[in-house]
């Protein structure tokens, strides 16, 4: 991004969007820094207006400590936050007793920094960017060489930084990506640092504030990756040459598509869903997936859709058992056209083209697919999502064919869980800002306004989870109700698509009228280009689909509600719920 | 020059945006409550950017309103 680009997009930001605000601590003039955070984020965030506040110079520590309610925390170390002798501007000498000294200096700052930062609200992000410029050569060893106390420093550092990444958040800076991003040689202006205390480059300024920009307000990772087979999958077509004829290892050269296995495999052990789409026989395939030495195990890939057919249609077929739309999918192939036809059935699915024969283009593409699905923290939910969709697709399997749904869903031994003390989880957050089927009006939320949503202790804040004899489906929603004069207002229901044809949203309206004792719920509903399933679910208890905000009575509810048939377990019912 | 006036009236508007289109040519760091040492610097990289040179912090100094970034820029601009 140019400096001239970024100052635009500052500018036009509407002045009535509703402020992010964000404190840039650092102990230097941030000036164009502060430009390239505010334009990445604004590019981030359309419908907010990123607001920056600055601390004082030279006192990062003193702007740690003064912290107010924000809804993000940006802190840029560089070398003279960590001892004023590391400062080219400072007039301190780089004698042999200075260097212990700025040992011993570090460990002092960077606990007080620690301290600081743990003093933050619990409810803003913190991105954390570590020294990014050349240290000054204070060292008595020649520049190619580490000395031993130079190697301590930089170790202290990291300590710091690996101890404040276990908060769940805070949130470092790739040093790796940023070198990727921003080479060694063009990030230092000394004489503009003399000058002006400005030490980045303006190239530098933007490389570093989009990663900031990033890890603190990240992308939401893709849902999914479907793949192709033969020469993606693996070297060579297996119909061909057989299941025992195709490669991914290093002796017959075909690593690249070993390291491909790797990747898909920890990403769906990490919660990303990983199906394949392969025009194969299907017998072919699973004697293919049964080789004791391939990497991608079966039970990490679901479901695999082989046949003669277009790609377009597997693709299709996968996203309804998934339940999840194009948008939140990425397909890879080797084929640029077998690309071109699933792209143009399913807009919005990013489509990803196997290199086979380029393994330094392939590499990159390993680390692109680890950034478009990638999550800093795997909750318990994300490890049962494979397992709980395969559940489900048995679940309708069963439910469709032979036995009536009825008498399916009354033997399901089925299990719902109200937890009323979940609001603060990650999970619970992650689910309203991810959800888009079951969406009571699509309202996303930063950590710091859901906290200040949910702070009160008038809300009705409900993480739902279900279990049934197919095995769990982990927290698959949350409601949020608000009393409003005599009744009481739903502002926020989001149901994972896993969950549906349970009947559990029948079950969480049941509870919330018994929980609120009222007769009537207004809903803040507001249709979107993806809450139709919403929309059909309400139309079926109010005879008309709604379009805005509506009411619903108990009466309503209970003509039309079905049989239930669940077990409900409440948990850590708040005493202000009654 | 005419050019040079054009492409400097868009940096201005950049770096100011309050600051009146007609009023840009008579801008001098007194007469425009923003120009401040801060925004020197953001006019000196806009410049930069969308003139394709490189500027000298020495330089910045003197650079106080828009008709001599203007003279500057002329200079800057003819072949030695």
């Amino acid at each position: 991004m140019k400096i001239t680009e970024a100052l635009r997009i500052v500018q036009g930001t509407a002045a009535d969007a509703p402020p992010f605000r964000v404190t840039l601590a650092c102990g230097f003039t941030p000036l164009h820094l502060h430009t390239f955070v505010q334009a990445h984020l604004q590019l981030t965030l359309p419908g907010r207006a990123v607001r920056i506040t600055e601390g004082l110079y030279g006192d990062l520590c003193g702007t740690l400590e003064r912290v107010a309610e924000c809804d993000g925390l940006i802190v840029v170390i560089e070398w003279p936050d960590i001892d004023p002798r590391l400062d080219y501007r400072n007039a301190g000498a780089w004698g042999r007793d200075t260097v212990t000294s700025i040992l011993e200096h570090a460990s002092l700052v960077l606990e007080r920094m620690k301290k600081a930062i743990a003093r933050v609200p619990s409810s803003v992000p913190v991105a954390l960017c570590l020294p990014s410029l050349p240290l000054a050569p204070v060292f008595s060893a020649p520049g190619w060489q580490s000395q031993s106390t130079e190697l301590l420093l930089r170790s202290t550092l990291l300590h710091f930084a690996a101890e404040l990444a276990h908060d769940s958040r805070v949130r470092v800076v790739s040093a790796e990506r940023l070198a990727q991003e921003s080479p060694w040689e063009t990030r230092f202006d000394l004489k503009s640092d003399i000058k002006a205390g400005l030490p980045y480059t303006v190239k530098h300024a933007d490389a570093l504030g989009g990663l900031l920009a990033k890890t603190l307000a990240p992308p939401a990772p893709k849902k999914g990756v479907i793949s192709d087979l033969d020469d993606t999958m693996w070297r060579g077509i297996v119909g061909e040459v057989g299941p025992e004829n195709v490669h991914w290892d290093l002796h017959s050269d075909t690593q690249i598509h070993g390291l491909y296995q790797k990747l898909l495999g920890s990403l769906s052990d990490h919660g990303t869903l990983v199906g394949v789409a392969s025009k194969n026989d299907p017998a072919v395939v699973a004697k293919a997936f049964e080789r004791p030495d391939i990497i991608l195990r079966q039970e990490q890939v679901f479901p695999i859709e082989a046949s003669w057919n277009a790609k377009s249609g597997a693709v299709k077929r996968i996203l309804e058992i998934w339940n999840i739309a194009a948008d939140s999918v990425i397909f890879v192939d080797d084929s640029p056209m077998e690309l071109a036809e699933v792209a143009a059935q399913h807009p919005g699915i990013e489509c990803i083209l196997f290199p086979k024969e380029d393994p330094v283009a392939a590499l990159q593409m390993l680390r692109h697919l680890r950034d478009l699905c990638g999550k800093d923290k795997v909750s318990s939910d994300d490890a049962l999502r494979l397992q709980s969709i395969r559940q489900g697709a048995a679940f309708r399997e069963l439910a469709e064919g032979g036995a009536a749904p009825e008498g399916f869903l009354e033997k399901a031994q089925a299990t719902i869980t109200f937890d009323f003390a979940a609001a603060e989880e990650p999970r619970t957050l992650e689910l309203v800002n991810k959800t888009n089927q079951f969406n009571l009006n699509g309202q996303r939320f930063t950590p710091a306004d859901w906290h200040k949503a949910t702070s009160n202790n008038r809300s009705l804040v409900a993480a739902v989870s279900y279990e049934d004899k197919f095995g769990p489906l982990g927290t698959i929603a949350v409601v949020k109700a608000e009393p409003q004069g005599e009744g009481v207002l739903v502002d926020t229901w989001v149901m994972s698509c896993r969950a549906f044809s349970r009947r559990i949203e029948h079950q969480t309206l049941k509870m919330l009228f018994e929980t609120a004792a009222v007769d009537e719920i207004e809903f803040a509903f507001a249709p979107t280009a993806k809450n139709g399933p919403t929309r059909e679910f309400f139309a079926s208890l109010l005879g008309e689909t709604p379009q805005e905000t509506f009411r619903l009575t108990r009466s309503q509810f209970e003509e039309r509600c079905p049989p239930l048939y669940h077990e409900v377990r409440e948990l850590k019912k708040a005493e202000a719920h009654g | 020059m005419d050019d040079t006036r054009t492409k400097l009236k868009e940096c201005f508007q950049i770096v100011f945006p309050d600051l009146n289109e007609k009023d840009i040519p008579k801008a001098t760091q007194e007469n425009v409550a923003a120009w401040d040492s801060v925004a020197a610097i953001t006019l000196v990289s806009v410049i930069e950017e969308q003139f394709g040179i490189e500027m000298d912090l020495d330089d910045i100094a003197d650079l106080d309103s828009f008709d001599k970034v203007c003279t500057y820029l002329g200079q800057r601009r003819q072949p030695a």
